[in-house]
């Protein structure tokens, strides 16, 4: 073992498979990086668990603590028995020194982060319902690695409550609005995921919508 | 290849808003602006980048369209790094890592901040609601060790919120049915209806805005501490409330618990006392059955069946209802082989 990863040793945590990390809602002011095992990530949507994600060695999670007082955005549980290096404001510089691919992969992280969180700002300040709900798809869409100007029906494995969070609208509203859009025949919503039929159509709406509110 | 200098001249384009590139720049010598309109306000912005500064990282590190269009003012030379080149540069110097992360935490802190700020609070669960919530899914759900982390967590920072008493009894519940049935196992928990648990009573609404006495909190965090088996420090709290005596109900309660701490330290002469006492003192305890019940379980682990099943025996007598605690004893007189209708 070499020294740097000796000293790092008093931040190191280990978890039992089936291990709450942390829970959705709490608050949270450390975050992990994951050095063996796999960790789930997942929400509760009414009576449903939701796997966000399962993140691998190497991987970060829970780094929005680094917001204030915000509470976690998900709940992380162990798969198997996990270490983790576990971060907090006092740690951090002297991890970040040590550790600076974990810094880099921080930084990335962060750079996406930002992007969700003014892309989510967009979405929220236009005045109609149904064109946030549509911008919601166009987001996904951006995260898709298709070109849109090639493929018009594009299918998302994404829930009417996972829509409804993105567009800060309540899921009984997000769900008036998407059989809306179903009996437009502009939308196909299936158990696990939603069809749109004309990605380009959403983009148009979209546009036409925001520059009547400018 | 290797990062390249690019000369530009006056009011040409680096890169517009929209375009998808893996390339990073630093200006070395001239004057870039970088043009965009605020989200918030609808403006126009002109950052102006200062030489020795990166621009363009973020889009290319995070892999999306530029959000400005870099415009240069007077001729310019920038170098140019694709994401690989500059890692490698960074990973020599983590000051530039670190000190970008300061500013990406600020900016995340900010942008974040807006946010919240739109989504209307109906649309926003309170963390005290929604902790509790979590809690109740995987109860429910029967996945008890995950329950136990929520309620536990719920305790710590709402030690008197509106759901404490209930999360409480819920704790109890889970662990009781983790050792009992195991995870994954055992009879349902559903919340708030009558069934496995002693009727667990719904959050009091007039309660929430009532300040919970010190003595409560006490009782509370000490609960807490036996829920995660620091039984020894839990058995301390709930002596000391005892001794105090300042408030009947959680003198009562903390009797109980006692019993129960002692129970699990494994001191059964002690918890059996402790039980003794408390049944003596308050006939009409509502955790009478289950005092008795860990009576017996104390006579049961000391090797003394008769009077173990004299007590399980007594218990079923004292209700024809059939709940936890009937099953429970039924269960434990089928282990010391007799009896148990």
């Amino acid at each position: 073992m070499n020294g740097s990863a000796g000293a790092f040793k008093r931040f190191r945590k280990t978890f039992q498979a089936g291990d709450v990390i942390f829970s959705e809602y709490e608050p949270g002011d450390n975050f992990y990086l994951i050095q063996v095992g796999r960790v789930q990530i997942v929400k509760i949507f009414g009576d449903l668990e939701k796997t966000i994600a399962i993140l691998n060695p190497g991987e970060i999670f829970g780094e929005m603590a680094i917001l204030e007082e915000a509470p976690r955005s998900a709940t992380a549980i162990a798969m198997d028995q996990v270490t983790a290096l576990e971060f907090n404001q006092e740690n951090f510089d002297i991890l970040m020194q040590g550790n600076p691919q974990v810094a880099l992969t921080l930084l990335k992280l962060f750079a996406m982060r930002i992007h969700d969180q003014k892309r989510k700002f967009q979405i929220l300040t236009l005045d109609d319902v149904e064109a946030k709900v549509a911008d919601v798809f166009l987001m996904l869409a951006e995260h898709e690695p298709v070109d849109t100007t090639e493929v018009e029906t594009m299918q998302f494995n994404t829930t009417v409550d996972d829509v409804a969070h993105w567009a800060g609208i309540s899921p009984e509203k997000c769900r008036q609005v998407i059989n809306h859009f179903i009996n437009q025949r502009r939308v196909e919503l299936f158990p696990e995921k939603i069809v749109v039929r004309n990605i380009n159509d959403f983009a148009r709406f979209v546009k036409s919508r925001r520059r009547k509110q400018d | 290849m290797s990062p390249k200098a690019m000369q530009y001249k006056a009011n040409s384009i680096i890169f517009f808003k929209g375009d998808i590139s893996d390339k990073i720049f630093i200006l070395k010598t001239g004057q870039v602006s970088l043009n965009y309109t605020d989200i918030e306000t609808g403006q126009e912005i002109h950052d102006l980048i200062k030489t020795g500064e990166f621009f363009g990282v973020r889009s290319a590190l995070g892999r999306y369209a530029r959000e400005e269009t870099a415009q240069v003012l007077t001729d310019s030379v920038a170098v140019a790094f694709t994401v690989p080149e500059f890692e490698q540069l960074a990973l020599q110097n983590t000051r530039i890592i670190i000190k970008m992360l300061r500013i990406y935490s600020n900016m995340l802190r900010r942008i974040h901040k807006q946010v919240q700020n739109l989504i209307f609070s109906e649309e926003q669960i309170k963390p005290e609601e929604g902790l509790y919530r979590i809690g109740e899914y995987y109860l429910k759900n029967k996945r008890y060790s995950q329950a136990l982390y929520v309620y536990q967590r719920y305790l710590t920072y709402y030690p008197s919120g509106r759901y404490a008493s209930d999360v409480n009894q819920k704790i109890q519940i889970a662990e009781q049915y983790l050792q009992k049935y195991g995870q994954g196992k055992g009879p349902s928990v559903v919340p708030g209806e009558e069934g496995a648990a002693q009727a667990v009573p719904k959050p009091n609404e007039d309660r929430q805005t009532q300040e919970m006495s010190e003595v409560a909190k006490q009782f509370y965090n000490a609960v807490s501490l036996l829920s995660q088996q620091k039984y020894q420090e839990a058995l301390v709290q709930f002596r000391k409330i005892v001794a105090e005596n300042q408030d009947a109900e959680y003198t009562a309660k903390s009797q109980y618990e006692m019993g129960r701490s002692l129970y699990y330290l494994k001191q059964h002469d002690a918890s059996i006392q402790a039980f003794s006492s408390m049944i003596q003192k308050y006939p009409k305890h509502p955790d009478l059955r289950e005092a008795l019940y860990y009576v017996g379980n104390c006579y049961a682990d000391k090797g003394d069946a008769e009077k173990a099943k004299g007590f399980y025996n007594k218990i079923l007598s004292l209700t024809e209802d059939e709940d936890a605690v009937s099953r429970k004893v039924r269960k434990a007189l089928r282990d010391l082989g007799g009896g148990g209708q």
